[in-house]
């Protein structure tokens, strides 16, 4: 385990985290829209953990996570947002295979969505290698571009990113699909269906979140929605000036 | 992992600090993972059958008191009904489709989606491949945790309300496209998301306000799609017609299926079960595809697992998804299966399969498996150039070995596609539709003749 501030301490009486934090925490766990759809009970049988793929490589258990908050636990519950939350594969296999039709894995998104809320140290560090993606997928609503995926970025994927020689936006032309001849998005992105995006990222607190998580990530994303925002305006008083001619 | 899962107390680790050790005997222990196998063997998720409701029971009752408006799959979307897990019906959508695309495969993996859309002119299938929308961004929100349900579900319905749309800007009636997800994130994601709506009325008012100010509202109402289908659901209903054409014979091939989590572990009563695939208890596309062109599908013990990709992981701690992508599916498909192919029908599992075999060498786990998507295998069954069409160089996997056991001159293939780059450099692309239909407004948009008078 990583360092991070510790739940209690053998030597003072004095908890490091104070309750009230914890207790704030928790509510805000159970009062996640989703929360009563994702944990109805819990006897412990483990099938979860038998089926989980994480619980085979990290120090995580989906059946820990829902004894927790069934529990409430709550010193348990920060425990496991420092790092236990983050193991999740987000594969669903617990929620699939639970008698009681919990959802281990959607318990565990509602923990990091509230892990970011409160500003936990976890959280920024478990997400800063997720920045490029985050850049990408906030600015422009495709979370992959062609021009991510180099020999460079993924070493251990070995040599044959193509196993064509030629150059990138050559080998993006080649594809029969006109909608794929780019190289900074997936697919070429409409210019209003962005700026209805950027809408719906503030009226949503995405943009917050996003600003909670890495500061300077988010005036980056910020100058490029106005941008393209600037972009869509011109374009909407151009179609006006036609109209009057 | 160590070999000796214990750590320094006796206990074994990875479950929690109240975890006690059972003690049982080597036997007693084989006999309790036998049973659990057995469990997830079968169609085990049957016994929620008597809790479960059918959500569309709730959309057609919301429909009928006026608050939302159903997007209904028509007679002119050419419908296939067929069964899920429960026995319930789906009605799957051959016909005028929207093609709801996916980021990673879009990104990484264009022969995926360029499959999907040739086998669609095989049948004369029509379709619209559109520039306005946005992925699910479900991706990013199972990675980081950014993002939240009510942003979910806006960007479901902004870009199922596009699908509706977007017949609009070719002189047809809105309603003419019904939407096809390519990605099984955006499927598993998107099905969970009208069930937070159907459920929730505060859900529904949050959205309801942010795409009224957008615009994207039908008669002042949310619009709700009928079902949320699969392009792999689509596969599966039309696998006989497409059979029609089958030009390469597969029957050598020895093929194992990674059903995708998110296309079947997530809300698992909508997924298509048939009794004619595997006796029914597992998902039936993809294999129920692969049966009728012929391959010989090959069992396997690890057939549940995930692939490792964890969202989060196969960007920031790649470790777990190329250790779990080895150990857990490709040696298991190697070893016990033998196969020649591992078939796939989601972007993440194919990225995480294909990828991660080269970098085993480090470990001496030494597996070539050649991974592609179902769509793929079908469409070199039907003849598809490997490389023009399927797109098959994008694939670190050792694909070449798989066509020679199909009888298809890869290297001849690749000759052409390399002469064809010297085209394409010229300015000479081909492409699947006329390329002028993949913007239906602002910048770049071009009316349709009857649209603009006849001026155009």
């Amino acid at each position: 385990m990583g360092a991070h501030p510790q739940i209690s301490d053998p030597v003072t009486a004095e908890p490091p985290v104070a309750r009230e934090k914890l207790e704030a925490i928790f509510e805000d766990i159970r009062s996640h829209p989703v929360y009563d759809h994702e944990i109805h009970g819990c006897l412990n049988c483990g099938i979860c953990t038998a089926t989980c793929p994480s619980a085979h490589y990290y120090d995580y258990s989906p059946r820990e996570i829902v004894q927790l908050l069934w529990t409430e636990n709550l010193e348990g519950i920060y425990d496991a947002m420092q790092e236990k939350i983050w193991a999740c594969a987000q594969c669903y296999t617990c929620a699939a295979r639970c008698p009681f039709e919990n959802s281990p894995g959607g318990l565990v998104m509602i923990m990091r969505e509230v892990a970011i809320k409160h500003d936990m140290q976890s959280a920024k560090d478990v997400l800063r290698p997720f920045s490029r993606v985050l850049l990408k997928v906030i600015s422009t609503g495709n979370q992959l571009a062609p021009n991510m995926i180099t020999k460079e970025a993924f070493p251990d994927w070995g040599p044959n990113v193509s196993k064509v020689d030629a150059p990138l936006d050559i080998l993006r032309k080649a594809i029969p699909m006109p909608t794929m001849h780019t190289l900074d998005t997936a697919w070429i992105v409409n210019l209003k269906t962005s700026v209805e995006l950027y809408s719906i990222w503030e009226a949503t607190g995405v943009l917050d979140q996003l600003e909670t998580v890495d500061e300077n990530l988010f005036d980056v994303v910020s100058d490029v929605m106005d941008e393209k925002r600037e972009e869509w305006e011109d374009w909407l008083e151009e179609q006006e000036d036609d109209d009057d001619d | 992992m160590a070999n000796d899962p214990k750590g320094p107390t006796g206990a074994y680790e990875g479950f929690g600090a109240d975890w006690q050790p059972s003690n049982l005997t080597a036997d007693q222990a084989r006999r309790a993972t036998d049973w659990v196998e057995q469990k997830i063997d079968k169609r085990a998720m049957l016994t929620s059958k008597q809790r479960k409701q059918d959500v569309r029971d709730i959309m057609w009752q919301l429909e009928k008191e006026g608050e939302i408006l159903v997007h209904r799959v028509g007679d002119h979307n050419d419908p296939v009904m067929a069964k899920t897990l429960y026995g319930w019906d789906k009605k799957i959508p051959t016909n005028n489709l929207w093609h709801h695309k996916s980021c990673g495969q879009c990104g990484n993996i264009p022969g995926y989606p360029s499959s999907v859309l040739w086998l669609m002119n095989k049948l004369g299938t029509q379709y619209l491949d559109e520039t306005d929308q946005t992925s699910c961004t479900a991706w990013n929100y199972h990675g980081s945790g950014i993002g939240n349900v009510v942003s979910l579900a806006a960007v479901f319905l902004r870009n199922f309300h596009q699908a509706y749309v977007s017949a609009k800007s070719q002189g047809l009636p809105e309603g003419t496209y019904f939407p096809l997800v390519h990605c099984g994130t955006s499927f598993g994601n998107y099905k969970e998301m009208r069930i937070f709506l159907m459920h929730s009325a505060e859900l529904r008012a949050e959205v309801k306000k942010i795409l009224g100010k957008l615009g994207r509202l039908v008669d002042g109402k949310l619009l709700i799609p009928e079902e949320i289908v699969h392009y792999s659901e689509w596969l599966h209903v039309s696998r006989d017609r497409l059979k029609e054409h089958q030009v390469v014979d597969v029957s050598g091939i020895r093929a194992t299926v990674h059903p995708a989590c998110h296309v079947y572990k997530m809300v698992p009563e909508d997924v298509i079960y048939d009794d004619t695939v595997l006796d029914g208890n597992r998902v039936a596309v993809t294999t129920g595809l692969l049966q009728t062109l012929g391959a010989n599908v090959i069992d396997y013990s690890t057939w549940y697992d995930c692939c490792g990709f964890g969202f989060r992981h196969i960007i920031g701690e790649r470790e777990f998804t190329r250790s779990f992508a080895i150990d857990r599916k490709i040696k298991v498909a190697v070893e016990e299966a033998k196969a020649d192919v591992m078939v796939g029908h989601d972007t993440g599992c194919i990225t995480t399969l294909d990828k991660n075999q080269w970098i085993g060498k480090a470990v001496d786990k030494v597996y070539a498996l050649p991974v592609m998507a179902d769509c793929q295998f079908a469409a070199l069954a039907l003849g598809a150039h490997p490389y023009k069409l399927a797109q098959l160089h994008w694939h670190a996997s050792p694909f070449e070995t798989l066509l020679e056991k199909m009888g298809i001159d890869w290297e001849k293939a690749k000759a052409e596609f390399e002469s064809y780059l010297d085209e394409v450099k010229q300015g000479r692309i081909e492409t699947l539709y006329d390329p002028k239909r993949a913007i239906t407004s602002g910048p770049g948009y071009v009316k349709p003749k009857a649209l603009a008078g006849g001026a155009e």
